[in-house]
Protein backbone atom coordinates (compact mmCIF):
# COMPACT_ATOMS: atom_id res chain seq x y z
CA UNK A 1 0.00 0.00 0.00
CA UNK A 2 2.86 2.35 0.90
CA UNK A 3 4.41 1.70 -2.51
CA UNK A 4 1.15 2.61 -4.23
CA UNK A 5 0.96 5.89 -2.31
CA UNK A 6 4.46 6.76 -3.52
CA UNK A 7 3.65 5.75 -7.08
CA UNK A 8 0.56 7.97 -7.16
CA UNK A 9 2.48 10.83 -5.58
CA UNK A 10 5.09 10.47 -8.31
CA UNK A 11 2.32 10.84 -10.93
CA UNK A 12 1.32 14.12 -9.28
CA UNK A 13 4.92 15.31 -9.40
CA UNK A 14 5.24 14.45 -13.06
CA UNK A 15 1.84 15.74 -14.16
CA UNK A 16 1.43 19.01 -12.35
CA UNK A 17 -1.52 19.75 -14.63
CA UNK A 18 -3.51 17.30 -12.47
CA UNK A 19 -3.97 20.03 -9.87
CA UNK A 20 -2.94 23.13 -11.83
CA UNK A 21 -5.76 22.94 -14.38
CA UNK A 22 -8.64 22.57 -11.88
CA UNK A 23 -7.05 25.29 -9.74
CA UNK A 24 -7.04 27.60 -12.74
CA UNK A 25 -10.67 26.85 -13.59
CA UNK A 26 -11.56 27.48 -9.95
CA UNK A 27 -9.71 30.79 -9.95
CA UNK A 28 -11.36 31.84 -13.23
CA UNK A 29 -14.84 31.04 -11.93
CA UNK A 30 -14.15 32.81 -8.64
CA UNK A 31 -12.93 35.88 -10.52
CA UNK A 32 -16.03 35.77 -12.69
CA UNK A 33 -18.16 35.72 -9.53
CA UNK A 34 -16.17 38.61 -8.07
CA UNK A 35 -16.08 40.95 -11.05
CA UNK A 36 -18.63 39.54 -13.44
CA UNK A 37 -22.09 40.91 -14.00
CA UNK A 38 -24.14 38.91 -11.51
CA UNK A 39 -27.76 38.93 -12.47
CA UNK A 40 -29.94 36.69 -10.43
CA UNK A 41 -33.48 36.62 -11.74
CA UNK A 42 -36.16 37.40 -9.26
CA UNK A 43 -38.05 34.21 -8.70
CA UNK A 44 -40.52 32.74 -6.30
CA UNK A 45 -39.17 30.36 -3.70
CA UNK A 46 -39.47 26.89 -5.29
CA UNK A 47 -38.13 28.16 -8.60
CA UNK A 48 -35.36 29.91 -6.77
CA UNK A 49 -34.28 26.62 -5.32
CA UNK A 50 -34.16 24.99 -8.72
CA UNK A 51 -32.21 27.89 -10.16
CA UNK A 52 -29.60 27.43 -7.44
CA UNK A 53 -29.37 23.75 -8.20
CA UNK A 54 -28.86 24.37 -11.91
CA UNK A 55 -26.07 26.89 -11.26
CA UNK A 56 -24.26 24.55 -8.88
CA UNK A 57 -24.69 21.63 -11.25
CA UNK A 58 -23.37 23.67 -14.16
CA UNK A 59 -20.34 24.54 -12.08
CA UNK A 60 -19.57 20.91 -11.41
CA UNK A 61 -20.13 19.90 -15.02
CA UNK A 62 -17.54 22.46 -16.18
CA UNK A 63 -14.95 20.72 -14.02
CA UNK A 64 -15.99 17.24 -15.04
CA UNK A 65 -15.86 17.91 -18.79
CA UNK A 66 -12.30 19.25 -18.53
CA UNK A 67 -11.43 16.34 -16.23
CA UNK A 68 -12.63 13.75 -18.75
CA UNK A 69 -10.50 15.23 -21.51
CA UNK A 70 -7.45 15.48 -19.24
CA UNK A 71 -7.81 11.98 -17.76
CA UNK A 72 -8.11 10.48 -21.26
CA UNK A 73 -4.95 12.22 -22.34
CA UNK A 74 -3.20 11.19 -19.11
CA UNK A 75 -4.00 7.48 -19.54
CA UNK A 76 -2.84 7.59 -23.15
CA UNK A 77 0.42 9.33 -22.29
CA UNK A 78 1.52 7.92 -18.93
CA UNK A 79 3.30 4.69 -19.96
CA UNK A 80 4.47 6.14 -23.26
CA UNK A 81 6.10 9.15 -21.55
CA UNK A 82 8.29 6.85 -19.42
CA UNK A 83 9.57 5.14 -22.53
CA UNK A 84 9.96 8.29 -24.58
CA UNK A 85 12.33 9.96 -22.10
CA UNK A 86 13.88 6.56 -21.23
CA UNK A 87 13.12 7.14 -17.54
CA UNK A 88 11.50 3.69 -17.61
CA UNK A 89 15.06 2.42 -17.11
CA UNK A 90 15.27 4.38 -13.87
CA UNK A 91 11.86 3.28 -12.57
CA UNK A 92 12.67 -0.33 -13.43
CA UNK A 93 15.89 -0.13 -11.43
CA UNK A 94 13.75 0.15 -8.30
CA UNK A 95 12.01 -2.72 -6.49
CA UNK A 96 8.54 -1.93 -7.85
CA UNK A 97 6.72 -4.45 -10.02
CA UNK A 98 5.34 -3.47 -13.40
CA UNK A 99 1.93 -4.57 -12.17
CA UNK A 100 2.07 -2.01 -9.36
CA UNK A 101 3.23 0.68 -11.77
CA UNK A 102 0.42 0.10 -14.25
CA UNK A 103 -2.24 -0.19 -11.53
CA UNK A 104 -1.04 3.02 -9.88
CA UNK A 105 -1.33 4.85 -13.19
CA UNK A 106 -4.79 3.39 -13.79
CA UNK A 107 -5.87 4.47 -10.31
CA UNK A 108 -4.47 7.95 -10.92
CA UNK A 109 -6.38 8.33 -14.17
CA UNK A 110 -9.70 6.87 -13.04
CA UNK A 111 -9.94 7.86 -9.37
CA UNK A 112 -7.23 10.28 -8.19
CA UNK A 113 -7.61 12.84 -10.99
CA UNK A 114 -11.45 12.93 -10.75
CA UNK A 115 -11.17 13.35 -6.96
CA UNK A 116 -8.83 16.31 -7.36
CA UNK A 117 -11.29 17.96 -9.77
CA UNK A 118 -14.14 17.15 -7.41
CA UNK A 119 -12.39 18.83 -4.48
CA UNK A 120 -11.43 21.83 -6.64
CA UNK A 121 -15.02 22.12 -7.85
CA UNK A 122 -16.28 22.07 -4.25
CA UNK A 123 -13.90 24.76 -3.07
CA UNK A 124 -14.59 26.96 -6.11
CA UNK A 125 -18.33 26.48 -5.75
CA UNK A 126 -18.25 27.46 -2.08
CA UNK A 127 -16.24 30.58 -2.87
CA UNK A 128 -18.51 31.48 -5.77
CA UNK A 129 -21.67 30.97 -3.74
CA UNK A 130 -20.28 33.10 -0.94
CA UNK A 131 -19.21 35.92 -3.26
CA UNK A 132 -22.43 35.93 -5.23
CA UNK A 133 -24.64 35.96 -2.16
CA UNK A 134 -22.66 38.88 -0.71
CA UNK A 135 -22.71 40.81 -3.98
CA UNK A 136 -26.33 40.13 -4.81
CA UNK A 137 -27.58 41.96 -1.71
CA UNK A 138 -30.72 39.97 -1.53
CA UNK A 139 -32.18 36.76 -0.33
CA UNK A 140 -31.76 35.48 -3.87
CA UNK A 141 -28.11 34.77 -3.32
CA UNK A 142 -29.35 32.34 -0.76
CA UNK A 143 -30.53 30.11 -3.59
CA UNK A 144 -26.96 28.84 -3.64
CA UNK A 145 -26.95 28.00 0.07
CA UNK A 146 -29.06 24.92 0.41
CA UNK A 147 -27.51 22.21 2.57
CA UNK A 148 -29.62 19.36 1.23
CA UNK A 149 -29.02 20.41 -2.36
CA UNK A 150 -25.34 20.64 -1.61
CA UNK A 151 -25.33 17.15 -0.11
CA UNK A 152 -27.21 15.77 -3.10
CA UNK A 153 -24.64 17.18 -5.50
CA UNK A 154 -21.80 15.68 -3.46
CA UNK A 155 -23.47 12.30 -3.71
CA UNK A 156 -24.00 12.79 -7.43
CA UNK A 157 -20.35 13.60 -8.11
CA UNK A 158 -19.02 10.71 -6.03
CA UNK A 159 -21.48 8.30 -7.65
CA UNK A 160 -20.39 9.62 -11.04
CA UNK A 161 -16.70 9.11 -10.26
CA UNK A 162 -17.13 5.52 -9.07
CA UNK A 163 -19.60 4.29 -11.67
CA UNK A 164 -17.97 5.99 -14.64
CA UNK A 165 -14.58 4.57 -13.58
CA UNK A 166 -16.17 1.11 -13.73
CA UNK A 167 -18.09 1.72 -16.95
CA UNK A 168 -15.13 3.21 -18.80
CA UNK A 169 -12.63 0.61 -17.52
CA UNK A 170 -12.32 -0.99 -20.99
CA UNK A 171 -11.52 2.39 -22.55
CA UNK A 172 -8.99 3.14 -19.81
CA UNK A 173 -7.39 -0.31 -20.20
CA UNK A 174 -7.24 0.12 -23.96
CA UNK A 175 -5.55 3.52 -23.62
CA UNK A 176 -2.95 1.95 -21.31
CA UNK A 177 -2.28 -0.80 -23.86
CA UNK A 178 -1.68 1.79 -26.58
CA UNK A 179 0.47 3.82 -24.20
CA UNK A 180 2.59 0.78 -23.33
CA UNK A 181 2.87 -0.35 -26.93
CA UNK A 182 3.06 2.51 -29.44
CA UNK A 183 6.43 3.72 -30.66
CA UNK A 184 5.03 7.14 -31.54
CA UNK A 185 1.78 8.98 -32.26
CA UNK A 186 -0.19 7.49 -29.37
CA UNK A 187 -3.28 9.53 -30.24
CA UNK A 188 -3.35 8.16 -33.76
CA UNK A 189 -2.77 4.62 -32.53
CA UNK A 190 -5.62 4.94 -30.09
CA UNK A 191 -8.04 5.78 -32.91
CA UNK A 192 -6.83 3.64 -35.83
CA UNK A 193 -7.40 0.07 -34.53
CA UNK A 194 -11.05 0.51 -33.50
CA UNK A 195 -11.75 2.52 -36.64
CA UNK A 196 -10.10 -0.14 -38.81
CA UNK A 197 -12.03 -2.91 -37.04
CA UNK A 198 -15.26 -1.03 -37.63
CA UNK A 199 -14.59 -0.39 -41.32
CA UNK A 200 -13.24 -3.89 -42.08
CA UNK A 201 -16.24 -5.48 -40.44
CA UNK A 202 -18.58 -3.33 -42.49
CA UNK A 203 -16.80 -4.07 -45.77
CA UNK A 204 -16.24 -7.77 -45.34
CA UNK A 205 -19.22 -8.91 -43.31
CA UNK A 206 -21.66 -6.07 -43.75
CA UNK A 207 -22.34 -6.15 -40.02
CA UNK A 208 -21.84 -3.48 -37.38
CA UNK A 209 -20.96 -5.34 -34.18
CA UNK A 210 -17.85 -3.30 -33.47
CA UNK A 211 -19.54 0.01 -34.17
CA UNK A 212 -22.55 -0.86 -32.01
CA UNK A 213 -20.38 -2.07 -29.15
CA UNK A 214 -18.22 1.06 -29.23
CA UNK A 215 -21.21 3.32 -29.48
CA UNK A 216 -22.91 1.61 -26.56
CA UNK A 217 -19.76 1.86 -24.44
CA UNK A 218 -19.33 5.54 -25.27
CA UNK A 219 -22.93 6.65 -24.80
CA UNK A 220 -24.50 3.84 -22.78
CA UNK A 221 -23.27 5.06 -19.43
CA UNK A 222 -25.94 7.62 -18.55
CA UNK A 223 -28.98 5.41 -19.32
CA UNK A 224 -27.54 2.61 -17.20
CA UNK A 225 -26.32 4.59 -14.21
CA UNK A 226 -29.32 6.95 -13.98
CA UNK A 227 -33.07 6.72 -14.17
CA UNK A 228 -34.40 8.30 -17.32
CA UNK A 229 -37.07 10.90 -17.72
CA UNK A 230 -39.86 8.41 -18.27
CA UNK A 231 -40.60 8.42 -14.56
CA UNK A 232 -42.63 11.63 -14.59
CA UNK A 233 -42.96 11.91 -10.82
CA UNK A 234 -39.20 12.20 -10.44
CA UNK A 235 -38.94 15.26 -12.67
CA UNK A 236 -40.00 18.84 -12.20
CA UNK A 237 -40.55 21.31 -15.03
CA UNK A 238 -39.68 24.91 -14.31
CA UNK A 239 -39.91 28.03 -16.44
CA UNK A 240 -37.16 30.54 -15.73
CA UNK A 241 -37.42 33.66 -17.88
CA UNK A 242 -39.05 31.95 -20.90
CA UNK A 243 -36.71 28.93 -20.71
CA UNK A 244 -38.26 25.65 -19.76
CA UNK A 245 -35.96 23.32 -17.87
CA UNK A 246 -36.59 19.87 -16.58
CA UNK A 247 -34.83 18.97 -13.37
CA UNK A 248 -34.97 15.94 -11.12
CA UNK A 249 -37.02 16.50 -8.01
CA UNK A 250 -34.22 14.89 -6.06
CA UNK A 251 -30.82 13.42 -6.91
CA UNK A 252 -31.70 10.34 -4.89
CA UNK A 253 -34.42 9.49 -7.38
CA UNK A 254 -32.03 9.97 -10.25
CA UNK A 255 -29.23 7.58 -9.26
CA UNK A 256 -29.73 3.98 -10.28
CA UNK A 257 -26.95 1.91 -8.68
CA UNK A 258 -29.05 -1.23 -8.73
CA UNK A 259 -29.71 -0.93 -12.44
CA UNK A 260 -26.07 -0.13 -13.10
CA UNK A 261 -24.61 -3.08 -11.23
CA UNK A 262 -27.21 -5.52 -12.49
CA UNK A 263 -26.57 -4.62 -16.12
CA UNK A 264 -24.64 -7.36 -17.98
CA UNK A 265 -22.91 -4.61 -19.99
CA UNK A 266 -21.31 -3.30 -16.79
CA UNK A 267 -19.80 -6.70 -16.01
CA UNK A 268 -18.81 -7.39 -19.60
CA UNK A 269 -16.99 -4.06 -19.50
CA UNK A 270 -15.16 -5.03 -16.33
CA UNK A 271 -14.00 -8.30 -17.90
CA UNK A 272 -12.78 -6.59 -21.08
CA UNK A 273 -11.17 -3.84 -19.01
CA UNK A 274 -9.24 -6.35 -16.89
CA UNK A 275 -8.07 -8.14 -20.05
CA UNK A 276 -6.71 -4.88 -21.44
CA UNK A 277 -5.01 -4.05 -18.14
CA UNK A 278 -3.30 -7.46 -18.06
CA UNK A 279 -2.17 -6.78 -21.64
CA UNK A 280 -0.78 -3.38 -20.65
CA UNK A 281 1.17 -4.98 -17.77
CA UNK A 282 2.62 -7.63 -20.10
CA UNK A 283 3.69 -4.93 -22.54
CA UNK A 284 5.21 -2.86 -19.76
CA UNK A 285 7.22 -5.93 -18.71
CA UNK A 286 8.66 -6.40 -22.19
CA UNK A 287 8.92 -2.97 -23.75
CA UNK A 288 11.56 -0.82 -22.20
CA UNK A 289 12.33 1.78 -24.79
CA UNK A 290 10.95 3.17 -27.99
CA UNK B 1 28.59 -20.38 -2.56
CA UNK B 2 27.00 -20.27 -6.01
CA UNK B 3 28.08 -17.50 -8.37
CA UNK B 4 26.18 -14.23 -8.18
CA UNK B 5 25.31 -14.43 -11.85
CA UNK B 6 25.19 -17.70 -13.74
CA UNK B 7 24.26 -18.03 -17.41
CA UNK B 8 23.89 -21.32 -19.29
CA UNK B 9 23.21 -21.26 -23.01
CA UNK B 10 21.78 -17.77 -22.69
CA UNK B 11 20.30 -16.63 -26.00
CA UNK B 12 18.40 -13.57 -27.11
CA UNK B 13 16.83 -13.17 -30.52
CA UNK B 14 15.11 -10.20 -32.07
CA UNK B 15 13.19 -11.74 -34.94
CA UNK B 16 15.91 -13.33 -37.11
CA UNK B 17 18.71 -11.32 -35.56
CA UNK B 18 20.60 -13.26 -32.89
CA UNK B 19 21.90 -10.81 -30.30
CA UNK B 20 23.20 -13.48 -27.91
CA UNK B 21 24.07 -16.95 -29.10
CA UNK B 22 24.09 -19.58 -26.33
CA UNK B 23 26.60 -17.86 -24.09
CA UNK B 24 27.88 -19.23 -20.79
CA UNK B 25 29.48 -17.21 -18.04
CA UNK B 26 29.53 -16.72 -14.30
CA UNK B 27 30.27 -13.74 -12.08
CA UNK B 28 31.52 -14.28 -8.54
CA UNK B 29 30.98 -12.05 -5.51
CA UNK B 30 33.49 -9.28 -4.92
CA UNK B 31 34.60 -8.91 -8.53
CA UNK B 32 34.49 -5.93 -10.86
CA UNK B 33 33.69 -7.43 -14.21
CA UNK B 34 33.89 -5.59 -17.50
CA UNK B 35 31.58 -6.81 -20.23
CA UNK B 36 33.37 -5.45 -23.23
CA UNK B 37 32.50 -5.46 -26.88
CA UNK B 38 31.95 -3.24 -29.89
CA UNK B 39 28.57 -1.60 -30.49
CA UNK B 40 25.94 -4.16 -31.31
CA UNK B 41 27.96 -7.06 -29.90
CA UNK B 42 25.25 -8.18 -27.49
CA UNK B 43 26.42 -6.38 -24.33
CA UNK B 44 23.20 -4.55 -23.76
CA UNK B 45 21.13 -7.66 -24.51
CA UNK B 46 23.09 -9.58 -21.89
CA UNK B 47 22.62 -6.80 -19.34
CA UNK B 48 18.92 -6.43 -20.06
CA UNK B 49 18.48 -10.15 -19.52
CA UNK B 50 20.45 -10.05 -16.26
CA UNK B 51 18.36 -7.12 -15.00
CA UNK B 52 15.03 -8.74 -15.86
CA UNK B 53 14.18 -6.15 -18.49
CA UNK B 54 13.71 -8.62 -21.30
CA UNK B 55 12.74 -12.27 -21.78
CA UNK B 56 15.45 -14.67 -23.00
CA UNK B 57 16.14 -18.31 -23.78
CA UNK B 58 18.38 -20.56 -21.76
CA UNK B 59 19.05 -20.59 -18.06
CA UNK B 60 19.95 -17.48 -16.11
CA UNK B 61 20.18 -17.04 -12.34
CA UNK B 62 20.99 -13.70 -10.74
CA UNK B 63 21.27 -13.61 -6.95
CA UNK B 64 19.51 -16.96 -7.05
CA UNK B 65 16.50 -15.51 -8.87
CA UNK B 66 15.05 -15.77 -12.35
CA UNK B 67 15.40 -12.13 -13.38
CA UNK B 68 12.57 -11.64 -15.88
CA UNK B 69 9.84 -13.07 -13.69
CA UNK B 70 11.18 -11.62 -10.48
CA UNK B 71 12.61 -8.20 -11.33
CA UNK B 72 10.99 -6.27 -8.49
CA UNK B 73 12.39 -8.66 -5.86
CA UNK B 74 15.78 -8.75 -7.60
CA UNK B 75 16.02 -4.96 -7.47
CA UNK B 76 16.05 -5.04 -3.68
CA UNK B 77 19.53 -6.57 -3.87
CA UNK B 78 20.71 -5.29 -7.22
CA UNK B 79 20.64 -1.91 -8.82
CA UNK B 80 21.67 -0.45 -12.12
CA UNK B 81 22.48 2.76 -13.91
CA UNK B 82 21.37 2.32 -17.48
CA UNK B 83 23.08 5.40 -18.76
CA UNK B 84 23.31 9.01 -17.84
CA UNK B 85 20.15 10.34 -19.38
CA UNK B 86 17.42 8.29 -17.74
CA UNK B 87 16.42 10.45 -14.79
CA UNK B 88 13.25 12.18 -16.00
CA UNK B 89 13.53 15.90 -16.76
CA UNK B 90 10.66 16.90 -14.45
CA UNK B 91 12.05 15.15 -11.36
CA UNK B 92 13.49 17.32 -8.58
CA UNK B 93 16.55 16.09 -6.70
CA UNK B 94 14.72 16.05 -3.35
CA UNK B 95 11.76 14.24 -4.94
CA UNK B 96 14.12 11.60 -6.30
CA UNK B 97 15.56 11.06 -2.82
CA UNK B 98 12.11 10.99 -1.20
CA UNK B 99 10.79 8.51 -3.74
CA UNK B 100 13.67 6.06 -3.53
CA UNK B 101 13.68 6.38 0.28
CA UNK B 102 9.95 5.69 0.27
CA UNK B 103 10.07 2.49 -1.72
CA UNK B 104 13.54 1.01 -1.36
CA UNK B 105 14.11 -0.94 1.87
CA UNK B 106 17.90 -0.74 1.51
CA UNK B 107 18.21 2.95 0.68
CA UNK B 108 20.07 5.12 3.17
CA UNK B 109 18.94 8.71 2.86
CA UNK B 110 21.76 10.12 4.99
CA UNK B 111 24.30 8.53 2.70
CA UNK B 112 22.69 9.96 -0.45
CA UNK B 113 22.57 13.39 1.14
CA UNK B 114 26.18 13.18 2.26
CA UNK B 115 27.25 12.28 -1.27
CA UNK B 116 25.24 15.13 -2.77
CA UNK B 117 26.47 17.64 -0.23
CA UNK B 118 29.93 17.25 -1.78
CA UNK B 119 28.52 18.62 -5.05
CA UNK B 120 26.99 21.92 -6.14
CA UNK B 121 23.58 20.32 -6.58
CA UNK B 122 20.71 21.51 -4.39
CA UNK B 123 17.48 19.67 -3.67
CA UNK B 124 15.11 21.98 -5.51
CA UNK B 125 16.86 21.61 -8.86
CA UNK B 126 15.06 19.70 -11.58
CA UNK B 127 16.93 17.21 -13.76
CA UNK B 128 16.26 19.34 -16.84
CA UNK B 129 18.30 22.14 -15.26
CA UNK B 130 21.33 19.94 -14.58
CA UNK B 131 24.25 19.18 -16.87
CA UNK B 132 24.91 15.59 -17.91
CA UNK B 133 27.73 15.35 -15.40
CA UNK B 134 25.52 16.62 -12.58
CA UNK B 135 22.73 14.20 -13.49
CA UNK B 136 25.24 11.39 -13.32
CA UNK B 137 26.31 12.61 -9.87
CA UNK B 138 22.69 12.53 -8.71
CA UNK B 139 22.09 9.08 -10.13
CA UNK B 140 25.32 7.76 -8.66
CA UNK B 141 24.47 9.25 -5.24
CA UNK B 142 21.05 7.59 -5.33
CA UNK B 143 22.56 4.28 -6.39
CA UNK B 144 25.51 4.28 -4.03
CA UNK B 145 23.16 4.94 -1.11
CA UNK B 146 21.48 1.61 -1.81
CA UNK B 147 23.05 -1.24 0.08
CA UNK B 148 23.03 -3.62 -2.89
CA UNK B 149 24.96 -6.79 -3.58
CA UNK B 150 25.16 -6.23 -7.32
CA UNK B 151 25.59 -2.99 -9.22
CA UNK B 152 25.22 -3.02 -12.98
CA UNK B 153 26.42 -0.11 -15.09
CA UNK B 154 25.62 0.13 -18.78
CA UNK B 155 27.90 2.57 -20.58
CA UNK B 156 27.71 4.79 -17.51
CA UNK B 157 29.94 7.56 -18.77
CA UNK B 158 28.55 7.91 -22.28
CA UNK B 159 28.55 11.57 -23.26
CA UNK B 160 30.44 12.76 -20.19
CA UNK B 161 33.55 14.91 -20.36
CA UNK B 162 36.85 13.60 -19.07
CA UNK B 163 36.57 15.23 -15.62
CA UNK B 164 33.09 13.87 -14.97
CA UNK B 165 34.20 10.41 -16.10
CA UNK B 166 37.18 10.42 -13.81
CA UNK B 167 35.17 11.50 -10.77
CA UNK B 168 32.52 8.89 -11.57
CA UNK B 169 34.99 6.03 -11.45
CA UNK B 170 36.87 7.47 -8.47
CA UNK B 171 33.65 7.60 -6.46
CA UNK B 172 32.81 4.08 -7.50
CA UNK B 173 36.11 2.57 -6.49
CA UNK B 174 36.85 4.65 -3.38
CA UNK B 175 33.43 5.16 -1.81
CA UNK B 176 31.45 2.15 -2.94
CA UNK B 177 33.39 -0.97 -3.72
CA UNK B 178 34.14 -3.50 -1.00
CA UNK B 179 34.45 -7.27 -0.83
CA UNK B 180 30.72 -7.82 -0.35
CA UNK B 181 29.78 -6.01 -3.52
CA UNK B 182 30.01 -6.94 -7.15
CA UNK B 183 30.04 -4.60 -10.12
CA UNK B 184 29.25 -5.52 -13.69
CA UNK B 185 30.06 -2.80 -16.16
CA UNK B 186 29.64 -2.64 -19.92
CA UNK B 187 31.58 -0.32 -22.10
CA UNK B 188 33.05 -0.07 -25.55
CA UNK B 189 35.81 2.17 -24.23
CA UNK B 190 38.21 -0.32 -22.72
CA UNK B 191 40.96 2.12 -21.73
CA UNK B 192 38.63 3.89 -19.37
CA UNK B 193 37.93 0.92 -17.13
CA UNK B 194 40.83 -1.45 -17.51
CA UNK B 195 42.57 -0.23 -14.36
CA UNK B 196 39.65 -0.94 -12.08
CA UNK B 197 38.49 -4.30 -13.42
CA UNK B 198 39.31 -7.64 -11.85
CA UNK B 199 37.76 -9.65 -14.70
CA UNK B 200 36.88 -9.14 -18.33
CA UNK B 201 34.42 -10.79 -20.63
CA UNK B 202 34.86 -9.94 -24.31
CA UNK B 203 31.78 -10.32 -26.39
CA UNK B 204 31.48 -10.07 -30.16
CA UNK B 205 28.58 -10.83 -32.47
CA UNK B 206 26.65 -12.51 -29.70
CA UNK B 207 29.45 -14.82 -28.61
CA UNK B 208 31.99 -14.71 -25.82
CA UNK B 209 35.50 -14.34 -27.17
CA UNK B 210 37.36 -14.16 -23.88
CA UNK B 211 36.35 -14.69 -20.25
CA UNK B 212 39.20 -14.27 -17.85
CA UNK B 213 40.51 -12.57 -14.74
CA UNK B 214 43.14 -9.91 -15.21
CA UNK B 215 45.69 -11.97 -13.26
CA UNK B 216 45.12 -14.82 -15.63
CA UNK B 217 45.55 -12.57 -18.65
CA UNK B 218 48.98 -11.48 -17.45
CA UNK B 219 50.22 -15.06 -17.32
CA UNK B 220 48.36 -16.36 -20.34
CA UNK B 221 49.11 -13.77 -22.99
CA UNK B 222 52.29 -12.17 -24.18
CA UNK B 223 53.34 -9.97 -27.05
CA UNK B 224 56.67 -9.36 -28.64
CA UNK B 225 57.90 -6.51 -30.81
CA UNK B 226 60.26 -7.83 -33.44
CA UNK B 227 62.24 -6.32 -36.26
CA UNK B 228 61.79 -7.52 -39.83
CA UNK B 229 64.79 -9.84 -39.56
CA UNK B 230 63.11 -11.99 -36.90
CA UNK B 231 59.58 -11.71 -38.23
CA UNK B 232 59.48 -15.04 -40.06
CA UNK B 233 60.78 -16.91 -37.01
CA UNK B 234 58.28 -15.19 -34.73
CA UNK B 235 55.43 -15.98 -37.10
CA UNK B 236 56.34 -19.62 -36.94
CA UNK B 237 55.36 -19.52 -33.23
CA UNK B 238 51.76 -19.05 -34.38
CA UNK B 239 50.70 -15.62 -33.09
CA UNK B 240 46.94 -15.01 -33.11
CA UNK B 241 47.32 -11.37 -34.09
CA UNK B 242 49.95 -8.98 -35.32
CA UNK B 243 50.19 -5.30 -36.05
CA UNK B 244 52.81 -2.95 -37.49
CA UNK B 245 54.08 -0.11 -35.38
CA UNK B 246 57.11 2.18 -35.76
CA UNK B 247 58.96 -0.08 -38.11
CA UNK B 248 58.45 -3.13 -35.93
CA UNK B 249 55.81 -5.81 -35.83
CA UNK B 250 54.04 -6.65 -32.57
CA UNK B 251 52.87 -10.24 -32.42
CA UNK B 252 50.40 -11.60 -29.86
CA UNK B 253 50.58 -15.10 -28.46
CA UNK B 254 48.45 -17.22 -26.21
CA UNK B 255 50.40 -19.44 -23.78
CA UNK B 256 53.73 -18.87 -25.51
CA UNK B 257 57.18 -20.02 -24.59
CA UNK B 258 58.22 -16.69 -23.10
CA UNK B 259 61.98 -17.34 -23.10
CA UNK B 260 61.89 -18.19 -26.76
CA UNK B 261 60.03 -14.96 -27.51
CA UNK B 262 62.46 -12.88 -25.48
CA UNK B 263 65.20 -13.95 -27.85
CA UNK B 264 63.29 -12.60 -30.83
CA UNK B 265 62.60 -9.08 -29.62
CA UNK B 266 61.23 -6.85 -26.92
CA UNK B 267 58.72 -8.67 -24.69
CA UNK B 268 55.51 -6.77 -23.89
CA UNK B 269 52.61 -7.40 -21.54
CA UNK B 270 49.46 -6.77 -23.54
CA UNK B 271 46.97 -4.39 -21.95
CA UNK B 272 43.27 -5.19 -21.92
CA UNK B 273 42.70 -2.77 -24.78
CA UNK B 274 45.48 -4.40 -26.81
CA UNK B 275 43.95 -7.78 -26.21
CA UNK B 276 40.53 -6.43 -27.09
CA UNK B 277 41.78 -5.21 -30.45
CA UNK B 278 43.75 -8.38 -30.97
CA UNK B 279 40.92 -10.73 -30.08
CA UNK B 280 38.24 -8.92 -31.99
CA UNK B 281 40.16 -8.44 -35.19
CA UNK B 282 42.09 -11.67 -34.62
CA UNK B 283 39.91 -13.84 -36.80
CA UNK B 284 40.74 -11.77 -39.85
CA UNK B 285 44.51 -11.65 -39.31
Amino acid sequence: MKDYAWLVRREFWENRAIWLVPSLIGVALTLAALFGNVQIPSLSLPDNRIFGGVVLFGFGVTFFVVMDIYATWYLLDCLYADRKDRSVLFWKSLPISDTATVLAKLFTGLIAIPLVYFIAADIATLLMAFIVSVRAHSTLGGSLWQPDLWLQLQALWLYLIVTSAIWYLPFAGYLLVVSAWAKRAVTLWSIVPPLAAYLLERWFFGTQWVGTALQDRAFGYLPRAFHDKSDQSAWVTTVIQHDTIKTPSSIWQLLDPLGFFSSPATWAGIVVGIAFIIGAIQLRLRRTEI
Amino acid sequence: MPPLIEAHDLSKKYGKHIALDRVNFAVETGRIVGLIGPNGAGKTSALRAILGLTPYEGRLRVLDREPFGDRAALMRDACFIADVAVLPAWLRVDQAIDFVAGIHPRFRRDRAQALLSKTQITGKRRMRELSKGMKTQVHLALTMAIDAKLLVLDEPTLGLDILARRSFFDALVNDYMDETRTILITTHQVEEVENLLTDVIFIDRGRIVLDSSLDEIATRYAAVAVGDDNLAVARAERPFFERRTLGKTVLYFERPDVRQLANLGELLTPSVSDLFVAKLSGGAA
